[in-house]
């Protein structure tokens, strides 16, 4: 445990001699992944670790709010839920409202913002940040011409324009429906834009970082609309009910992803999460305030024979949402953390590293 | 554009002198301005890392003693008992910077190198954290990425990397790669010949080149394990996480859809 002494203090790993060249063992011999762990090139970091900050993070957060929001609207107008209508009027309003700011958000953070366009000239299948740019641009379409036909249904269009006429023939279940995979796309593929790095957090996490931003993106999108659900007259019990049952499974899952992603991190990986602010955040805010908490409330809702309460819906939702942004901040930063980490990269990419899995032996 | 042979670097550690000549040369050729006139703190390396206007870093390994203080009481066969080691881009043979790019600005050349193309490039920053060695960077002055273009400029006029061309000892050494290969081949077994059992190719499959990079165009000849120059044995490509990412998300988004049919549809 975290006995990785200096180079100044400790230049050779092994105990051989100095000279003839024999400072160090043979690769294979008798060099294990502790040794690894030992040895580094003066602390420095072995891999530049990416610039994002608070544009790419708000980004993760309004991304998959608007495709969880997209996913929740088209299920309850799918299933037709007790005030489906109303779920699925405020998802799709709500959907279109978190997305409009996202490619803003993206093209401010590019070195060069003017240069947006290049990211239009290749489909790559193998690049996620590729795949997410025409994934956006298909949901785009998706998300906008959803929210207008709902707002034409509303009447929120007059009667007789010309683009109530043209939304007309627009099959709104249908595309709520095929909607739903480039929304649920939008909501997940974050995960697996940071796991096909080099970063060691979030590489080693691969096949629970998509699934985490997908979970965490249908809660908060739950949150969302429950929270702007009580806030308006008339929506019944039943439909906050069912919002809550959606926001509480959520949150199951993702304690569940967390708590697997940590164990699968090691503790030398995990150390960003665990130390200083980060790590405050990450307990308190991630955990306490953003899944805890809400649970707890949802749970005291969902016992049989109780209603939750306007004032309850409004404070769980609240948490879920600083959670879910939390989230993304915790992980964003911690992998940033871990990547200026030498021994993190050789925990995953050294002499004792296994091939790539869950399951290799990491240095703990 | 016609298809030449695939070229490439040897960086043999055992004949650098740590002139920083390559740094230089580099510099000057690629007419990249300084970055760093400060102390690092640590040995004779000034430099650091690799960076947007680095593209050469001479690393410097200082041995003193070994682990229980004994100090050295003879020289290696080779050199002092200093490890250097003029890093550079490895030009992989499959680069996860290249696969990272969504702009298609990092192409493979005609010499099987790996550039970025600067008109292209809008500075996303995705091949940042995609390199495993740690060698794109984004720069200040104009927000592109930069990075060594195995001095693309000069072989398509025939002529050697500057830093090749500029290292006193033949450390750098520029070429066809199968030839560089079986020259490093030749070089490893003499060392060990001579006493340094531990002298070994860093960028083959076996080292270096690991996990789905395939090898290094830009390789080494090391004498200590790759750690010690803040290069990653086993390193990886990231894009191979990609498709088992995507499958294990799909998977939650169907079980999650399911159960959100469940919620939503209330009570029976």
């Amino acid at each position: 445990m975290s006995r990785e002494p200096h180079f100044r203090e400790a230049p050779l790993t092994a105990s051989a001699g100095v000279d003839a060249g024999r400072n160090w063992e043979p690769r294979r011999k008798s060099r294990s992944a502790g040794d690894a762990a030992r040895t580094s090139y003066y602390d420095q970091p072995v891999i530049h670790k990416p610039h994002w900050g608070w544009l790419i993070i708000t980004y993760f957060f309004l991304g998959g709010l608007s495709g969880g929001s997209y996913v929740i609207a088209s299920i309850a107008e799918l299933v037709g839920s007790p005030g489906g209508g109303r779920i699925t009027r405020v998802g799709r309003f709500l959907s279109l409202a978190a997305l409009l700011p996202c490619p803003i958000l993206l093209i401010l953070d590019l070195g060069r913002p003017e240069r947006f366009l290049m990211m239009l000239r290749v489909v790559k299948l193998r690049s996620p940040m590729s795949l997410g740019t025409w994934g956006l641009t298909m949901f785009g379409g998706c998300c906008t011409l959803s929210a207008l036909s709902e707002a034409a249904g509303a009447g929120l269009i007059g009667d007789s324009n010309g683009l109530r006429r043209l939304l007309r023939p627009v099959p709104t279940r249908v595309l709520g429906a095929v909607g739903m995979l480039p929304a649920f796309f939008i909501t997940g593929y974050t995960g697996v834009l940071l796991a096909a790095t080099a970063v060691p957090l979030w590489t080693r996490s691969y096949l629970l970082l998509g699934p985490l931003f997908l979970t965490s993106s249908l809660s908060s999108a739950a949150a969302a609309i429950a929270l702007i659900l009580a806030c308006m007259r008339g929506t019944s019990r039943k439909t906050l009910a069912s919002l809550e049952r959606l926001g509480a499974l959520t949150h199951v899952a993702e304690i569940g992803l967390l708590l697997a992603a940590r164990a699968n991190a090691g503790d030398r990986l995990a150390r960003p999460l665990e130390s200083g602010r980060l790590g405050q955040l990450h307990r308190l805010g991630v955990l306490g305030v953003g899944l805890l908490a809400p649970l707890a409330l949802e749970s005291r809702a969902l016992r049989p024979g109780a209603a939750p309460s306007r004032a309850e819906t409004i404070a769980a939702s609240i948490c879920a949402l600083i959670g879910g942004y939390l989230l993304r901040y915790v992980t964003v930063m911690a992998g940033r953390a871990s990547a200026d980490d030498p021994y993190s990269t050789f925990a995953i990419a050294g002499v004792g590293a296994g091939g790539p899995g869950l399951s290799g032996d990491p240095v703990r | 554009m016609s298809i030449q042979q695939a070229m490439g670097f040897l960086t043999d550690t055992t004949l650098c002198i740590g002139c920083k000549a390559c740094e230089v040369a580099c510099k000057q050729w690629n007419q990249l301005p300084m970055d760093n006139l400060g102390m690092t703190g640590f040995s004779y390396d000034n430099t650091g890392d690799l960076s947007a206007t680095t593209w050469r870093h001479v690393a410097f390994v200082e041995r003193i003693a070994d682990a229980e203080g004994r100090r050295p009481t003879r020289l290696q066969p080779f050199q002092s008992n200093w490890l250097m080691l003029s890093d550079v881009c490895k030009h992989c043979e499959h680069a996860a910077c290249l696969e990272a790019c969504p702009t298609g600005a990092i192409v493979r050349t005609e010499f099987g190198t790996v550039i970025i193309q600067q008109d292209i490039c809008n500075g996303c920053g995705y091949c940042l954290p995609a390199c495993p060695f740690g060698v794109p960077q984004l720069s200040d002055i104009d927000h592109r990425a930069h990075k060594c273009t195995l001095c693309y400029d000069r072989l398509v006029d025939g002529l050697e990397p500057a830093c090749a061309k500029s290292c006193p000892t033949d450390s750098i050494q520029f070429g066809p790669l199968d030839e560089l290969r079986a020259r490093a081949k030749v070089r490893v077994d003499e060392l060990q010949e001579r006493g340094v059992e531990t002298a070994q190719i860093y960028g083959d499959e076996h080292l270096g080149g690991t996990g789905g990079i395939g090898g290094l165009n830009a390789f080494f000849i090391l004498t200590a394990p790759p750690e010690v120059y803040n290069l990653p044995s086993h390193p990886e490509l990231p894009q191979r996480k990609v498709l088992p990412g995507f499958l294990s998300t799909a998977g939650m988004a169907l079980a999650l859809g399911v159960a959100a049919a469940f919620a939503l549809r209330g009570r029976p």
